[in-house]
């Protein structure tokens, strides 16, 4: 049944119009050369409304109609929080545009094109459980889907042609209504006083019905579902967007999965989709019995179309409520709604629930993070081959982990030092990297700012705690003449002009990782091969005077782990700052443990910056709670992060284009990671490939935040099947995995694809040669002595590298009798508890004293022999 | 080197080196030396010459030899049993002020526990450190296992030869004999597992909450081993059914000069200055000969020559097997 939806998208996808792919904002979502097109989503419909005009002293209907287009760019395999793209061309253009349309902010809006995420699919023959209906579309407010409490002249929905008689009366939606018991101010039946009066207010409820099937009134915000409360989890995800005067919008729609928002509970099982209503208006019943400028104050609002002029911003008042999106589900309305058909993907953890298998754990880099999620599922749900599982980790730790025999593969970035251990292989698994992502508003509400470019300087700038952040750095000693934050900075305004100038704290830093990382390695590697950026970092102003924090001065590039350096303590006077003194620069930078987390703050705008510092006076004394600044307000964004490609991608966060040679900026795209591929070099065989950035710098075209993730494993003293699930991961990985696409197995967006030919073709061949390395377990030329086999064997004059197998105390703990748990991976150890005392001797222990006694006895005779017959010469 | 000069007996030691030039009548009566009334009648001839070079360099070997034997065996024994009676009387006002040390990391050398089995009339306070240098006072205790009486496998070295030969009677016990320790958290009894030499089976470990007490130290072979030869190790496994509990923290592993058999070679340099004071105190002889009279230089020169060959031949215990 998915299969066959699936290849239906697929045949929709064909006929979708090139604009739905120019609207994407994603770079790395273009698709490659020869790649499958991306299953997309379009339609043209007819959208109509009815209503009257007074003409010739008589109501005469008057009729509205478009032709309108909606794309949406994906619509197969979403994950939780993902964005897709919807764009329309034909609609109504908008008026008192709101400078935030998500959830409640929008409702003001007039002709908005309404996005929600619903329940069900549209399609009449299904069961009423599977259906798509008002009741299963996602609003994150009752105001949102219930109109109560409200004057008959707002009561414009009974003017609906199509309102059944029961949506004529006061109170309608929902059967049996709430009486006052539940909803108190729907205007219900008082169930103490059934006959008492319920007043004159008009009332329609929209209920929201949950996936478990419990039907919340959305009466008032405690008859929601708990999604909805407020300051929930997760931002509002459905908008009313804007369309401009030639009818044409886009805007990018986050969708939700059951991980985020149960109650909607969609995932790979439920079907959802996206319910696009570009709001016309609600259609009117032309007022019979009464003669123009008679007519009820209802019809007179039923009938308006907006006040505002098209493409205006609001100016804090609501718009008309006839063709505002607060009546979506009137039947007028709801007609006019583009239904598309969503698949969400396997959640991530479908592999733990249906394979009960002991899962084979790869352990290391979150850059790959995005294709294990796809490829976990194509190795658990087939029953031939072992479980794979991939546990983020800093690479270095599950190198470490791999080479100590705690894994079987790491998946890591870079060469790692093997040490004196056995020899590993590094296979190339993916190609991805990392990017600079940003959410930036262009000022005065005109969209978000689409090409970032930073140089080196830049990031050093903000890697070096160098911006003041706000007043309370001004006071740090050898660099209170610095910009405050980075978007006042002349150097970044010459590069991105056009963008706000009001200085705030998260445009003073950008979110980056505590741990250590090979994205930190390479990313200062970067800074550190250009010479204004060390020239700055050795302490040398720029052009226009600003110096590095001098705790940063002369750091060492490059470094796996980024310090937290600065130790300032700002002076104040607020009080709460007082109680809770903390370095501030480090609340600035406030780094994170992994990718992920920098990537949904950037999806949330919500900077990681410390510096809240909140006072509560109700108390004595005061009590005081420091902690995370709010989430940015909808025009007014500017926050910066380092993220993986693949979450870049996943989720549309626009990546910067970096500088490479002055004047050059190189954005992440699939040829400049090809570019930056053809620029990487092997070692030696078996070795990774490493990019040099002095060769990035040169060429010019290639992305310098390329990395090779390689899957790497010990070549000696593997368990066989072990290195046979190892090799089998690589094989399957570098050939089905590399396949671009959205499905199990398949490779996501924000990765180039290994293939036999082309630019990577010798990452496919290092990535053979290294698997049947691995699975081989080949023993080397030169045999590396095992400290065992000398004592008994090889008496030396130096016994002490002889080892005591068993009396050893090293192998008291490792060798445990009872609790020996598992195929142990081969260890110098003694295998078996009750090993045979080896001979630990000494020849000189055993010679020692008879050779000196001896020698000495003989000598004494010697000596006094000769003193004898010396004696007796003379 | 204080407490060797110490010593009584260097009397006797001192009796060795005067042989060769001592042109004084000595007191005693050992050296059946030549009459020497009849002064140089005439010079040597080249083949006397040669002969009493000869002669001169045979007693050098002889009194090398012979006195290193003596330290080993004899004279060893002294300056043990000096060290373990101040160590004694060290572990027991620590264990008295309850300062005695439960580990993990104890100072090299410091006293850590008395063990005793009077079966064979032992009793030794174990000091900290297996280096050969570090077995000269006493039974070491090996620092990367738990203490004696400590839960865990914990090794004791001792020497089965030279220097008191501490451990020169514990392959005498046999299974079911006691060894008693008293450390710093209390006095255990292990009960004597067996002895185990080269190809024996090792115990398989204790259970969580036992302790193990190995004793190692070396034997020889032959009729030779009983007393002078001493080239493999020699395990004795014992056994307690309660432990104390060990502290986290151990070192994972020792320098290698601590394990069995090993020698310390970090000694080279010591030794370098030891004979290089000896060399010293030659010439020291030679040209204060030609000032004093000889009684004068004898009397200065002997106790010197004693203590620094005392101190040398310590030295070279270092650079040999820790446990002969």
């Amino acid at each position: 049944m998915k299969r066959a939806l699936v290849k239906k998208l697929h045949k929709a996808s064909l006929l979708a119009t090139a604009g739905a792919f120019a609207a994407s904002g994603l770079v790395l979502a273009l698709p490659a050369q020869g790649a499958p097109v991306a299953p997309g989503w379009s339609e043209t419909k007819q959208l109509t409304r009815d209503t009257w005009y007074v003409g010739a002293g008589e109501f005469k209907p008057f009729h509205e109609s478009r032709s309108v287009t909606v794309s949406v760019d994906k619509t197969t395999n979403l994950r939780g929080r993902q964005p897709v793209t919807v764009s329309w061309t034909g609609a109504a253009p908008s008026g008192g545009r709101a400078a935030n349309p998500y959830g409640e902010n929008g409702i003001a809006q007039e002709r908005p094109v309404l996005i929600m995420q619903c329940r069900g699919i549209d399609d009449p023959t299904l069961p009423l459980a599977k259906q798509l209906r008002p009741e299963t579309c996602w609003t994150s407010t009752d105001f949102q889907r219930s109109m109560t409490n409200k004057d008959e002249s707002e009561a414009i929905w009974t003017r609906d042609p199509a309102a059944t008689d029961a949506e004529k009366t006061q109170t309608s939606g929902l059967t049996p209504y709430p009486d006052t018991s539940v909803c108190p101010t729907a205007g219900g039946v008082n169930p103490a006083d059934p006959t008492a009066s319920t007043g004159s207010s008009y009332n329609h409820l929209t209920p929201f019905v949950s996936k478990a099937g419990t039907v919340f009134p959305a009466c008032d915000a405690q008859h929601m579902p708990p999604e909805a409360a407020v300051g929930a989890a997760f931002p509002p995800a459905e908008v009313a967007a804007f369309t401009d005067a030639a009818g044409q919008g886009s805007v990018k729609f986050e969708v939700r999965s059951d991980v985020e928002n149960e109650s909607l509970g969609c995932n790979y099982k439920v079907a959802c989709s996206i319910v696009v209503i570009p709001i016309m208006g609600t259609s009117c019943t032309l007022p019979t019995g009464v003669s123009p400028g008679q007519q009820d104050p209802a019809d007179t609002a039923c009938a308006s179309g907006g006040h505002y002029p098209i493409g205006s911003a609001s100016d804090g008042t609501a718009g008309d409520l006839a063709v505002s999106p607060l009546l979506w589900w009137t039947p007028s309305n709801w007609a006019n709604r583009f239904s598309i058909p969503i698949t969400f993907g396997l959640p991530p953890d479908t592999c733990d629930v249906l394979d009960p298998r002991p899962p084979t754990g790869f352990y290391g880099s979150e850059l790959l993070a995005q294709a294990s999620l796809q490829w976990a599922p194509a190795y658990c749900l087939n029953k031939h081959r072992f479980k794979y599982q991939h546990n983020q980790m800093p690479d270095a730790a599950g190198f470490q982990l791999m080479q100590n025999g705690g894994a079987p593969a790491a998946e890591v970035s870079s060469l790692h030092d093997a040490g004196a251990g056995d020899p590993v292989a590094y296979a190339p698994t993916a190609i991805t990297g990392f990017g600079i992502g940003y959410i930036i508003d262009k000022p005065e509400n005109k969209g978000e700012y689409e090409n970032l470019r930073l140089t080196p300087r830049l990031l050093a700038k903000l890697l070096t705690q160098s911006y003041l952040g706000s007043a309370y750095g001004r006071g740090h000693p050898g660099m209170g003449a610095n910009p405050v934050s980075m978007n006042v900075d002349p150097e970044f305004t010459a590069l991105n002009p056009h963008l706000s100038l009001t200085e705030q704290e998260a445009a003073a830093t950008v979110l980056s990782l505590s741990e250590s990382s090979d994205v930190i390695e390479q990313l200062t590697d970067y800074i550190g091969h250009d010479p204004k950026a060390m020239a700055f970092i050795s302490g040398k102003p720029d052009e226009w005077g600003m110096v590095v924090n001098p705790r940063y001065r002369d750091l060492d590039l490059p470094t796996p782990e980024w310090p937290l350096l600065d130790n300032y303590i700002p002076e104040t006077t607020d009080s709460c700052r007082q109680a809770n003194p903390a370095v501030y620069f480090t609340q600035l930078a406030a780094p994170v443990t992994r990718l992920l987390t920098i990537a949904q703050a950037l999806i949330d705008a919500w900077p990681n910056v410390q510096t809240k510092c909140d006072t509560d006076v109700s108390t004595t004394p005061p009590t005081y709670k420091p902690g995370r600044v709010n989430r940015q307000s909808y025009g007014s964004r500017f926050m910066l992060g380092v993220i993986s490609l693949g979450d870049a991608a996943r989720y549309g966060i626009r990546t910067a284009a970096l500088q490479t040679k002055p004047g050059t900026f190189v954005e992440p795209t699939l040829s400049s990671l090809g570019k930056a591929v053809q620029l990487m070099k092997q070692g030696k065989p078996l070795e990774p490939f490493t990019l040099d950035q002095g060769d990035a710098r040169t060429s010019g075209s290639a992305y310098p935040g390329t990395m090779v993730v390689y899957t790497a494993a010990r070549t000696q003293h593997l368990d066989p099947a072990d290195a046979d699930k190892v090799a089998e991961f690589i094989h399957i990985s570098t050939t089905e995995g590399q396949q671009p696409g959205s499905g199990n197995g398949e490779l996501p967006d924000g990765f180039l694809p290994i293939s036999k030919n082309g630019v990577t073709a010798k990452l496919y061949d290092a990535s053979q040669v290294a698997a049947t390395a691995i699975q081989a377990q080949f023993v080397p030329a030169t045999p590396t002595p095992t400290p065992t086999a000398t004592p008994t064997s090889n008496p030396t004059q130096d016994p002490g590298d002889t080892t005591l197998p068993g009396s050893e105390p090293s192998a008291a703990p490792t060798v445990p009798a009872a609790t020996s748990t598992g195929p142990a991976p081969i260890t110098d150890d003694v295998p078996a508890p009750m090993a045979a005392t080896a001979a630990v001797t000494s020849p000189m222990g055993n010679w020692l004293l008879p050779v000196l006694l001896g020698v000495g006895i003989l000598g004494g005779l010697v000596a006094s022999a000769t003193r004898v017959a010396l004696a007796v010469r003379r | 080197m204080s407490t060797v000069l110490e010593k009584p007996g260097r009397r006797q030691a001192g009796r060795a080196p005067s042989g060769e030039r001592a042109q004084k009548q000595p007191r005693e009566k050992r050296p059946p030396r030549p009459q020497r009334a009849p002064r140089p009648k005439r010079p040597y001839t080249q083949g006397e010459e040669t002969l009493a070079v000869f002669s001169s360099a045979f007693t050098m070997i002889t009194i090398v030899c012979l006195w290193m034997a003596a330290q080993l065996l004899f004279l060893g024994n002294l300056s043990q049993d000096r060290a373990q009676g101040l160590l004694y009387t060290e572990l027991r006002t620590q264990l008295a002020s309850l300062t005695a040390p439960t580990g993990p990391i104890v100072p090299v050398g410091d006293p850590v526990a008395v063990i005793s089995a009077p079966k064979i009339g032992l009793q030794q306070v174990v000091v900290e450190g297996t280096a050969s240098g570090d077995l000269l006072a006493g039974p070491g205790h090996r620092r990367d296992t738990p203490l004696p009486g400590q839960e865990g496998i914990s090794l004791v070295y001792g020497r089965g030869t030279s220097y008191g030969a501490p451990f020169g009677d514990v392959t005498r016990l046999v299974k079911g004999d006691h060894i008693e320790v008293v450390m710093a958290q209390g006095r255990i009894t292990f009960t004597v597992l067996d002895v185990r030499r080269t190809n024996d089976p090792i115990p398989p470990p204790p259970a969580a909450g036992e302790a193990r007490l190995t004793l190692v130290t070396a034997e020889g072979a032959g009729w030779l081993g009983k007393y002078v030869s001493a080239g493999s190790a020699v395990y004795v496994d014992a056994e307690a059914k309660k432990a104390f509990p060990a502290p986290a923290g151990r070192p994972g592993a020792v320098p290698e000069s601590e394990k069995a058999m090993a020698n310390d070679k970090g000694a080279l340099p010591l030794l370098a200055l030891a004979l290089g004071c000896l060399v010293a105190l030659t010439l020291g002889v030679i040209a204060a000969r030609q000032r004093w009279s000889t009684a004068l230089v004898w009397v200065i020169a002997s106790p010197l020559a004693v203590a620094l060959a005392w101190a040398t031949t310590d030295v070279v215990m270092r650079l040999l097997p820790n446990l002969i």
